[in-house]
């Protein structure tokens, strides 16, 4: 009976066929929306988590406060401070970093780019961790100077002339020779990257004492928040201050969920009005189709139906609206998540969009439901439209 | 015998902005099984609510109608859906064909509400096409009909589930006098086949065929 009700909801959809597309668009561009804007943020929380799990979880990371991201000036950490934990058991290793915005030339060409300092008796042990592979050459060796290992984009975007193993450049005045180019990793702050040793870095940028970031490698996972707890606590006796955060990964990756999170909700609540001015659009629609039809609503009495079943085909009719959105709504939006996937990849940041059954299917339901929710004031209406009164309407 | 239809002294009032306008007023009249009544009166007498009242589409204000023994007055709205859908077949002035209904579809459309089976509905909407003589146009939508053909897939409609009262209100009101008269020969035809007829119309030409009419004048019976 309701497949019956279903083809007789189709040929009232057929009939009005311009009216009808025009209901389903609201529903698809809601839907679209809702779907794309999810899709979008999860797969952004995703990535970023993998990013972080590579990064590894088994790190704590020390920066002064205020330290914001790698150029910005903060009050400093210093050498002293990386004593001080190295001091501290329970580090397979401590390395201290450096951070600066530089000058990089090549054959005449300027550049400015991000230079990160590390140990040079640090490199090899500190990329397989991280899991950075290089494309080509090799890592900066243990008391080497003026050698430097380049970013996919340094190599590839940065000058006219794509760079190489054996390159020249000159970053703040210093010579360096390209010993290794890392692998892409894309994201562009990445990819963008001149690592160098800090010994180097510290005669470049003239900044013999001063670290950036010192990064702590745990031995074990489990005593990550007992390390943490000490490192406060050494380093405020031995600073006599509280100028310096001290985060694990799994903070750091909460505050950037928290963020996300935020931003999901606003999104998603935009999203949402724009379903809700589809489901009045339904709604109207529904209503139209009740008036346009009392006719016919009164010859289906006249001839034996129930005001159960006007009312059954009318919600039929509002869900399949809504079913029907929903399809190409879910379509259209996954298309968009996408679409802007592959754009942010050009732009340089790296998303990775992952597509959910769970959310699709929800997605179709909630048009679903949608759609039925609209369609019971009208069908409720139509059903108590009395025979006569209905007949009589022209 | 029990009477198929009996009227007790009907009224049916309508309330128009405060006043009571009363379309039949103190109706009564018997139809037995197997007649063919014609139900007369100028416009304004109270036909069309008399009809109403007999195929169940309205209710009485005071009085009662009887459906064999059944008072409708106690049926719900649900009850006298299902009474319609069985036991009356409707034809009206205006065709009242679905427009979004091929002929076919629409002749097998008061079976839908009945629970019959799609198959079995389309077969016996078939048959009863083809008895009305378009059997080679149950494709059509009514608007790509004629007048004589639409009231002819409305007749096969209100035949399809096999009521025992057929109820046409000025059938041949909107066709010409040649169309008319086939429609009025078809329904001849179901009266001689056993079916109920109740024919309303004001053209006294039509109640030659009638073993009884009635005469309605200010919502009253005056002859017949």
């Amino acid at each position: 009976m309701i497949l019956d009700y279903l083809i007789l909801a189709l040929h009232s959809l057929r009939h009005r066929k311009l009216r009808s597309w025009l209901t389903v668009v609201g529903i698809i561009i809601g839907v679209a929306a809702i779907i794309s804007l999810i899709t979008v943020s999860r797969s952004l929380e995703s990535t970023i988590q993998e990013q972080f799990e590579q990064f590894g979880a088994n790190r704590i990371l020390i920066s002064a406060k205020g330290f914001q991201g790698p150029g910005t000036l903060s009050q400093s950490l210093t050498t002293k401070d990386v004593e001080t934990i190295e001091k501290i058991s329970g580090f397979e290793y401590v390395l201290p970093a450096l951070f600066r915005n530089g000058e990089v030339k090549h054959r005449g060409e300027t550049s400015f780019t991000l230079i990160s300092g590390l140990p040079a008796d640090s490199f090899e042990q500190f990329y397989a961790d991280m899991g950075v592979e290089l494309d080509q050459g090799r890592t900066i060796q243990e008391k080497e100077k003026y050698t430097a290992i380049i970013g996919s984009r340094v190599a590839k975007e940065m000058f006219s002339r794509d760079l190489s193993v054996g390159s020249k450049i000159i970053v703040n005045k210093g010579e360096f020779r390209v010993v290794g180019i890392v692998e892409e990793i894309g994201n562009a702050q990445d990819d963008n990257q001149i690592t160098i040793s800090l010994e180097t870095a510290r005669e470049i940028f003239n900044e013999p004492e001063r670290v950036d970031t010192i990064i702590a490698q745990v031995k074990s996972t489990s005593d990550i928040p007992l390390l943490q707890e000490k490192i406060e606590r050494e380093l405020e006796r031995k600073r006599r201050d509280t100028n310096f955060q001290v985060l694990t990964a799994s903070q750091i990756l909460e505050q950037i969920n928290q963020v996300l999170g935020v931003m999901q909700v606003v999104l998603v609540g935009i999203a949402a009005i724009s379903l809700l001015v589809g489901a009045i659009g339904i709604m109207n629609s529904m209503y139209t189709s009740v008036l346009e039809r009392t006719k016919d609503i009164g010859i289906m009495k006249a001839i034996g139906a129930r005001n159960s079943a006007i009312s059954q085909i009318f919600l039929i009719e509002s869900g399949l609206i809504g079913l029907g959105g929903g399809i190409m709504g879910v379509l259209l939006g996954t298309g968009l998540a996408f679409l802007l996937g592959s754009f942010s990849q050009q732009a340089g940041f790296l998303l990775i969009i992952k597509i959910e059954p769970m959310v699709l299917i929800l997605g179709l339901l909630f048009a679903f439901v949608i759609g039925m929710v609209s369609g019971i004031l009208p069908a409720y209406q139509a059903s108590r439209l009395k025979p006569v009164d209905a007949l009589r309407y022209e | 015998m029990t009477p198929l239809i009996k009227l007790e002294n009907a009224h049916k009032i309508y309330h128009l902005e405060g006043v009571d306008v009363p379309a039949v007023n103190g109706l009564s009249f018997t139809i037995h099984q197997g007649d063919f009544v014609a139900l007369m009166g100028p416009s304004g007498s109270g036909k069309s609510t008399a009809m109403n009242l007999v195929g169940c589409l309205d209710v009485t204000t005071i009085g009662a109608i009887y459906l064999g023994n059944q008072n409708t007055k106690n049926l719900s709205e649900s009850d006298l859906a299902q009474i319609r859908g069985k036991k009356i077949g409707f034809i009206f002035q205006t065709f009242n064909l679905i427009p979004s209904l091929t002929a076919l579809e629409n002749v097998a459309l008061p079976m839908l509400f009945q629970q019959v089976s799609r198959r079995q509905r389309l077969q016996k909407a078939r048959k009863l096409l083809e008895m009305v003589g378009l059997a080679n146009r149950w494709q059509h939508l009514p608007n790509q009909l004629s007048g004589g053909q639409r009231q002819r897939v409305a007749i096969a409609r209100a035949l399809v589930n096999d009521p025992e009262i057929i109820l046409a209100d000025e059938p041949t009101g909107n066709l010409d006098t040649k169309t008319g008269n086939e429609i009025i020969k078809l329904l001849q035809e179901l009266h001689k086949q056993g079916k109920t007829i109740i024919l309303v119309t004001h053209n006294p030409e039509l109640t030659k065929q009638a073993t009884k009419v009635i005469q309605l004048r200010d919502g009253k019976v005056v002859g017949g």
